[in-house]
């Protein structure tokens, strides 16, 4: 009878399992909207220290987890000053070609003389 | 739309096709991992379906400010 009952008892774990999974993940609003989907990011942030502190103080470690050095660099920032740079290049391109073609110009018929 | 609330709309979505790329991915790997012997397509199909979902939130979030919405129609 036990061999009869297990495959049954295997589906229902199994789909307990994955029910389970897909509920979580719905319920989280981690498939709604882009507003809820920020919303339970930021849950989840807020949430990581405490649950490491408990998993460290559960494993009797005792030494703490270095923090997160504050990084300055922002790439948004480094992003913004390379397409200035770029363009403000671009655009004194032409003035600094003529000029220097002037300056060669005048250095060979320097040399001529 | 002003540049800011464009960026700040970018980024939303840029964060929500994440969110949604492992969402998918976890899902998938779960019901494949259970239902479908380990192989590999729940996975693709969990995260092509995570991304798509990220990909209509976004358009919906970009359209809606040209949008005529119910609470403004019964302002007049």
């Amino acid at each position: 009878m036990a061999a009869r009952i297990l495959p049954v008892l295997k589906l229902a774990t199994k789909v307990t399992i994955a029910g389970g999974a897909l509920y979580v993940a719905v319920d989280s609003g981690l498939l709604g909207s882009s507003e809820q989907g920020s919303q339970a990011l930021e849950k989840a942030k807020a949430a990581i220290p405490p649950a490491l502190e408990e998993w460290m103080k559960y494993f009797g470690v005792e030494a703490q987890l270095p923090t997160m050095p504050k990084i300055e660099f922002s790439p948004v920032e480094s992003w913004n000053s390379g397409v200035r740079w770029t363009i403000s290049s671009l655009s004194e391109a032409p003035t600094k070609a003529s000029d220097y073609t002037n300056q060669g110009i005048q250095y060979l018929k320097d040399l001529t003389k | 739309m002003s540049e800011k609330q464009l960026g700040k709309k970018v980024d939303r979505c840029l964060a929500d096709g994440a969110i949604k790329l492992g969402t998918g991915l976890g899902l998938g790997i779960v019901f494949s991992v259970l239902f479908f012997k380990r192989h590999t397509w729940p996975i693709s199909f969990g995260s092509g379906a995570g991304l798509g979902m990220a990909y209509a939130n976004c358009q919906n979030d970009l359209r809606s400010h040209y949008l005529l919405h119910k609470s403004e129609k019964q302002e007049e």
